[in-house]
C-alpha cells in the first residue's frame, strides 16, 4: 500500500467549521462528519484543533471517531469503489469483482492507489439486490456487473480524470 | 421511606437510592466491578445482578432504584448461576496470564472467578492480541486484560477531569487508551491504575516488581502537599514498592496526585546520608553519633555561655508537629535563643501572620465539603490542583457536579479556569488593586468615592479586567448563601501579599461570612505541615498554640506548662538571623532539611555571610549547598520512616506512620535534638513521638488527632453527600468521653464565635487603605517571569525522585503560544532572558495557558542561575520578613535574531 500522504489543516477552516456548533452539546458525530465533508477524512490534527476549539476532551472525540466505520483517518482516493458483497451480490460472484479490482488496481480492500485515485471498499449491501453484483461509485449504481465490465468502469473513470485534468 | 426486603433482612431506605445502597445499609456485600461510590453508576459489567424475589426479575443492583415492598435476593441459584455466566463471558477475553500479572492476588476478576467457580467455558474462547500500549513513562495499557467496566475512563472524567484516555473503537475491538494513538498526556494522578479491577493499567516504576502478597502495607499520610492524604505504603524488605490509596479512606477519599502516588523514590537511593559526618582538615567525613554529639555539644555549650539568642534554627515545613516541637523547646529552654524561622517564611508567612492577627487562629472556617456546597468560589492567586490537589478536585466537582460558580483570577490560565464561570485574565501586577477595588465595593458599593471609581476604572482599563464579569462575580458574592475563596502561593507571593490577604480578610468579614456557615477563606499552605511547625511555635513570634513569644503572660503559661524559666532573647526571623550572623552575634545555625542558600540568587551574599558562622550543624537527607559548608551533617529520617503528625490545610491533624526501618544510621529530628541536649547535660526526658504529641495535646487539646474518611455518592438520583469522621483511638481530648461511649473526633475547623469576636476588632482596627498605588512590578523588559509551582514536584527534593524525574525531567520556559509564533520562537528552543542583574538560558515550551506578558518557569527546577535574574540583594519584607522577589521584568532574546 503507498504511503498516504496527509492535507494540511488550516486553522480557520476549522474555526469556520466549528462556528455552529458553539455552545451545543452533543455535536460530535455532526462536527466530524463535517471535517470529513471538508477533507475526504478526518486528518488528527483536525480533530485535535476541533477539541481544542471547542473544548470537546479529545478522548471522547477519537472514541466517536474510531467507534463509526463512516469516519476514515487515512486519506481516501478520488474514486472509492465500494463494491457489494451482500449476500445476493456474493452469490452472483461479488468475490470475482473484488478479485479484479486487486489484481488491476494492486490494492487490498481498505487502500488506495499509489496516485490517490481508487479505494477499494467493499461494502456490506447497497439495497438493489436485484442488479447483483453491483458497485457503487460516487453515488452512482453500476449494476450486473462483471470483472470484465469492472475493468471497463476503471478506465472510463482513469479517462475522465485525464480529461478533466487536461481541461484544466 | 421505602420498605426494602433483602435477603430477609428489612431495611428503610431513601426511594432514590438504589439496590446495591441498601444492601449496603443493611450488611449485605454485593459484587461489583464498574461500581465505584464516588461516581454515576454505569451498569456496564452485570456482575452486581441480583433477583427480584416477587417478579423472578434479574436485575442490575447499582442502577435499580429501589421501591416500596421490594424484595430482593442477593444470593440464589438464578443469581450465581447470572454471574457465573456473566464471568465465563468476561474470561473469554482475557488472557488468564494471572502468574506473570501483577494484579494476580489482589485481581477482583481473579477473585470473583475463583468464587463463582467459572472453571471451564462453554464458549470458544477468543483472545485479544493487541500489543501492550507503552508508549507513556508511567502507565502500561494492557488491552487484553481489559474488561471494559470503563471506571478509568470515568474517574479521569468525572472525579479528575482530565478526560485522558476514553473507548477506542468498537466492538470486540475496543480498547482503552489516549486518542491518536499518542503518548499519554495527562495529571499522572495514577487513579486510574488505583480502580482497575484487572491488571489492565499497570505502572512502569513497579511492573514485575512485587507480588501483592508479599507487601506489607501501612497507612499514613502524604508529606508533599497540605491536603493531607491518606495513602497506603506498601513495602518489601524495609523497601518501598508501591503507593496505593483505598478508596472512601481519608480526606482524599481514595485520590492521591502524582507526586504521592509515585514520588516515593529518593528516599531510597544511595546518595542519601546513611551516618553523621563531621568536618576534618575541611574535609567532611563519616562518622558515628557517639563521636560527633560530645563535639557538637561541647561547641554549642561554648556559645550559649556568650549569651542569648546566640544559636540559630531553621526547620523545614516539613517536618511532623512533634519535631516542630521540639525544635522550639529545644532552642527556647535549652539553648536561650529565639532566633528560629521555619521554611514557611518565603512565603506562607505573608498570609499566616495578618490571618492569625485578624483570626486568631491557622485552622480555616470552611474545609473541603464547605468547598463542594459553596455556591461560589473565588480562587484567586492559587493553583489548587497543582498546590494542593485534593482542594483542586474538590473545587473541579463543585463546578462540575453541584453547578457552583467558579471564579477564576489569574494570569495564567490554570487547570480549573475551563470550568469557571468567568477566568478573569488579569494582568500580573493587578492583583492588589483588584482586591483593593472589590473590598471597597464590597464595603460599601453606594458610597465610592470619586478615588475609588476612578481606581475601578483603571482596573478595566489596564489590568485586562472585563467589568461585566467583575460584575457577575461582585453580585454572585454578594448574594450566594455560601461561599468560599480560595487563595495559594502566587497571592502569598504578589509584591504586597500582606495587603492582598488582607483584602480578602476584609472582604470575607464583610459579606457577613465570618457569621455564616459554610462560607470562609481558604488559603492554601504551601508544605504539608506549614500549619502544625506554625502552631508548634517554630517561628520565633509564636510559642507553641500561636501565642505571642514577646507577651509576658504567654511565656509565663509555657514556663508553667514546662516547669522551668525561659530565658531567651527577642529573637528573630530569617533576615535578623542572616543579619545577626554577619555582625557576629549569632555564632552558630542549625539546620533541619532548610537550605537557605538555595533561596537566594548566586550574586547573594548569604554564602558569603553563612560562611562567617563558628558552628553549621545540617541536619539533612541529601547533600546540598548548606551541607557542603556544614561542620556537622546528620543524617536524618524521612517521613516515610518516622512517626507524628501533620496539620492539612483543612485543619486535620493527621498521623504519619514508620513504613520502613530508619535509613542507615539516620534518625528523625527530635530524636537528634534530645541527643544533643542530653549530651550538653540538659536531657529533654522524650522516650518517643507519641509522648511528645501526649504533652502537645495535654497542653493544646484542639490538636488532638482528626481526620476524615468519604463515603460518597453522588449519583443520577441526586446528591447524597456522606463523610464519615475518624475517631482515633488513643490521644483524645476527652478521656471521659472515650469511657462514656461518646468520643468526637477533635473540630478541625476554626470555631465561628471565637474567630467572630476576635475579628471585630481587627476589622474596627484594619482600615481601609485608600490610593495604594499599584505596585510595579521590578525590572524592566516586555515580560513578567513567575516562578510557579508544577503539579509534578513539590519543593526540590522530588527533583532527584528517578519516578517523578521520569514524569517531568526539567524545567520549561512557557510563552504564551501566539506570542512564541510571531517571534518565531519553536518548542525546545533556547531563549536567553535577561535583567539587570543576570542572564539565564532557558528551553521553551509555547503554551496557551500563559498570557502574553507572561513567562513562568517551574520554582523546582529555579537554581541560582535561574535566581540570579533577581535582585541580589537581600531584602525582606518590613512585614512579615520573607524575601520579597518573586517576579520580575525580564527581557526575552532569541538565539535567531542574534
Amino acid at each position: 500500500m503507498a504511503e498516504t500522504k496527509h492535507v494540511e489543516v488550516d486553522l480557520d477552516d476549522i474555526e469556520k467549521i466549528c462556528e455552529e456548533f458553539e455552545n451545543r452539546e452533543g455535536a460530535v458525530v455532526q462536527v466530524l462528519q463535517k471535517v470529513q465533508e471538508k477533507y475526504g477524512y478526518v486528518p488528527a490534527e483536525a480533530l485535535e484543533l476541533v477539541g481544542d476549539v471547542l473544548e470537546i476532551p479529545k478522548s471522547k472525540m477519537y472514541g466517536v471517531l474510531t467507534f463509526y466505520s463512516q469516519f476514515y483517518q487515512e486519506p481516501r482516493g478520488k474514486f472509492i469503489l465500494k463494491v457489494c458483497v451482500g449476500t445476493a451480490c456474493h452469490v452472483r460472484g461479488a468475490g470475482l469483482l473484488v478479485d479484479k479490482v486487486r489484481e488491476e488496481l494492486h490494492i487490498e480492500p481498505g487502500e488506495n492507489t499509489e496516485d490517490m485515485l481508487f479505494t477499494l471498499e467493499p461494502v456490506a449491501c447497497l439495497g438493489s439486490c436485484a442488479l447483483a453484483p453491483m458497485a457503487m461509485v460516487s453515488g452512482t449504481a453500476y449494476g450486473k456487473l462483471s470483472a470484465d465490465k469492472m475493468v471497463s468502469l476503471i478506465r472510463q473513470l482513469e479517462e475522465e480524470t485525464v480529461h478533466e485534468e487536461e481541461t484544466v | 421511606m421505602a420498605k426494602v426486603t433483602i435477603n430477609g433482612i428489612e431495611v428503610d431506605v431513601d426511594p432514590s437510592m438504589t439496590i446495591l445502597k441498601a444492601a449496603e445499609k443493611a450488611g449485605i456485600p454485593v459484587p461489583t466491578f464498574c461500581y465505584h461510590p464516588r461516581m454515576d453508576p454505569a451498569g456496564s459489567c452485570r456482575i452486581c445482578a441480583v433477583e427480584l424475589e416477587d417478579s423472578k426479575k434479574v436485575v442490575m443492583s447499582c442502577v435499580t432504584p429501589v421501591s416500596d415492598g421490594m424484595r430482593v435476593l442477593t444470593e440464589s441459584p438464578k443469581i450465581h448461576e447470572a454471574r457465573k455466566t456473566n464471568l465465563e463471558l468476561l474470561l473469554l477475553h482475557h488472557p488468564l496470564d494471572c502468574p506473570v500479572c501483577d494484579c494476580g492476588g489482589e485481581c477482583p476478576l481473579q477473585n470473583m472467578s475463583f468464587a463463582y467457580g467459572a472453571t471451564e467455558s462453554r464458549f470458544e474462547s477468543h483472545r485479544n492480541d493487541e500489543p501492550e500500549d507503552m508508549k507513556s513513562d508511567v502507565l502500561v495499557f494492557n488491552a487484553n486484560r481489559c474488561i471494559l467496566c470503563g471506571k478509568c475512563v470515568r474517574i479521569c472524567d468525572e472525579i479528575q477531569d482530565v478526560h485522558a484516555i476514553g473507548f477506542i473503537n468498537r466492538g470486540f475491538d475496543t480498547i482503552i487508551g489516549p486518542p491518536l494513538g499518542k503518548k499519554l498526556d495527562c495529571e499522572f494522578c495514577g487513579d486510574c491504575l488505583e480502580v482497575c479491577p484487572t491488571g489492565a493499567i499497570t505502572d512502569h516504576f513497579v511492573r514485575y516488581k512485587y507480588r501483592p502478597w508479599q507487601l506489607e502495607k501501612q497507612q499514613t499520610t502524604c508529606s508533599y502537599c497540605p491536603s493531607g492524604c491518606q495513602m497506603f505504603v506498601e513495602t518489601e524488605n524495609e523497601a518501598i514498592v508501591r503507593v496505593t490509596s483505598q478508596e472512601g479512606v481519608g480526606p482524599n477519599e481514595g485520590s492521591i496526585c502524582a507526586v504521592g502516588r509515585f514520588g516515593f523514590n529518593h528516599v531510597q537511593i544511595p546518595e542519601r546520608f546513611d551516618t553523621p559526618y563531621m568536618r576534618s582538615l575541611h574535609r567532611l567525613v563519616p562518622s558515628s553519633w557517639d563521636e560527633v554529639l560530645p563535639e557538637i555539644a561541647s561547641q554549642l555549650n561554648a556559645i550559649r555561655k556568650k549569651g542569648v539568642d546566640r544559636i540559630a534554627g531553621l526547620i523545614s515545613n516539613r517536618v511532623p508537629m512533634e519535631d516542630a516541637y521540639v525544635f522550639q523547646s529545644f532552642f527556647r529552654k535549652t539553648l536561650h535563643s529565639n532566633m528560629i524561622d521555619t521554611g514557611s517564611r518565603y512565603s506562607f508567612m505573608n498570609a499566616a501572620l495578618p490571618i492569625v492577627d485578624a483570626t486568631g487562629t491557622l485552622r480555616p472556617l470552611v474545609d473541603h465539603e464547605d468547598i463542594l456546597k459553596a455556591k461560589v468560589i473565588l480562587v484567586i492567586g492559587a493553583d489548587p490542583v497543582s498546590e494542593s490537589n485534593i482542594t483542586g478536585l474538590f473545587a473541579k466537582r463543585a463546578a462540575r457536579k453541584e453547578r457552583s460558580r467558579l471564579y477564576v483570577v489569574d494570569s495564567e490560565a490554570i487547570t480549573l479556569s475551563n470550568r469557571a464561570k468567568d477566568h478573569i485574565r488579569i494582568h500580573p501586577g493587578g492583583e492588589q488593586i483588584f482586591l483593593d477595588v472589590l473590598s471597597e465595593e464590597i464595603r460599601d458599593s453606594q458610597n465610592m468615592t470619586p478615588e475609588w471609581i476612578s481606581r475601578k476604572e483603571e482596573l478595566f482599563k489596564n489590568w485586562n479586567v472585563d467589568p461585566s464579569a467583575y460584575q457577575r462575580l461582585l453580585n454572585d458574592l454578594k448574594s450566594a448563601e455560601t461561599g468560599v475563596i480560595i487563595a495559594g502561593r502566587k497571592l502569598f507571593r504578589i509584591e504586597t501579599p500582606v495587603s492582598g490577604v488582607e483584602a480578602l480578610l476584609r472582604i470575607t468579614g464583610d459579606l457577613g461570612w465570618i457569621d455564616r456557615a459554610g462560607c470562609g477563606l481558604f488559603v492554601l499552605p504551601e508544605a504539608a505541615n506549614d500549619l502544625g511547625v506554625l502552631m508548634m511555635g517554630a517561628s520565633y513570634e509564636w510559642l507553641p498554640g500561636l501565642m505571642d513569644s514577646s507577651d509576658k503572660s504567654s511565656k509565663g503559661r509555657w514556663e508553667e506548662a514546662w516547669g522551668g524559666r525561659l530565658s531567651y532573647g527577642p529573637g528573630g526571623g530569617l533576615d535578623a538571623i542572616l543579619k545577626g550572623i554577619d555582625e557576629g552575634r549569632i555564632n552558630a545555625l542549625i539546620s533541619l532539611g532548610e537550605n537557605p542558600i538555595g533561596h537566594f540568587p548566586v550574586g547573594s551574599r548569604v554564602r558569603e555571610i553563612l560562611s562567617k558562622l563558628d558552628l553549621i550543624i545540617s541536619i539533612d537527607m541529601f547533600q546540598n549547598d548548606l551541607s557542603d559548608m556544614a561542620h556537622f551533617v546528620l543524617p536524618v529520617a524521612s517521613a516515610y520512616e518516622r512517626s507524628g503528625h501533620l496539620v492539612s490545610a483543612e485543619g486535620f491533624v493527621q498521623p504519619i506512620k514508620p513504613t520502613m526501618a530508619y535509613w542507615g544510621e539516620s534518625l528523625p529530628d527530635w530524636q537528634i535534638l534530645d541527643r544533643i541536649s542530653t549530651a550538653m547535660g540538659n536531657p529533654m526526658g522524650i522516650e518517643s513521638a507519641e509522648g511528645v504529641m501526649a504533652e502537645i495535646v495535654r497542653f493544646l487539646p484542639d490538636l488532638s488527632p482528626s481526620s476524615r474518611n468519604g463515603s460518597h455518592f453522588v449519583g443520577g438520583t441526586g446528591e447524597i453527600h456522606l463523610a464519615t469522621p475518624v475517631v482515633f483511638p488513643g490521644i483524645l481530648s476527652s478521656p471521659k468521653s472515650i469511657q462514656a461511649g461518646t468520643a468526637l473526633p477533635a473540630a478541625h475547623k476554626a470555631n465561628r464565635e471565637s474567630v467572630s469576636s476576635r475579628y471585630l476588632g481587627w476589622r474596627e482596627k484594619a482600615k481601609e487603605k485608600s490610593g495604594i498605588p499599584a505596585h510595579p512590578i521590578a525590572g524592566e523588559g516586555e515580560f513578567v517571569l513567575e516562578l510557579t509551582k508544577s503539579l509534578f514536584h513539590s519543593g526540590k527534593m522530588t527533583l532527584i525522585d528517578s519516578n517523578l524525574k521520569k514524569i517531568q525531567p526539567e524545567g520549561k520556559l512557557r510563552i504564551n503560544r501566539q506570542t512564541a509564533r510571531k517571534r518565531k520562537i519553536k518548542k525546545g528552543e533556547q531563549v536567553v532572558l535577561r535583567t539587570t542583574f543576570g542572564t539565564c538560558s532557558f528551553v521553551v515550551e509555547p503554551s496557551p495557558a500563559v498570557s502574553e506578558f507572561e513567562l513562568t518557569f517551574p520554582v523546582h527546577f529555579a537554581n541560582g542561575q535561574v535566581l540570579g535574574l533577581f535582585a541580589p540583594d537581600l531584602e525582606f519584607s518590613a512585614g512579615t520578613g520573607s524575601p520579597v522577589t518573586h517576579r520580575i521584568r525580564v527581557s526575552l532574546e532569541t538565539q535567531n535574531a542574534n
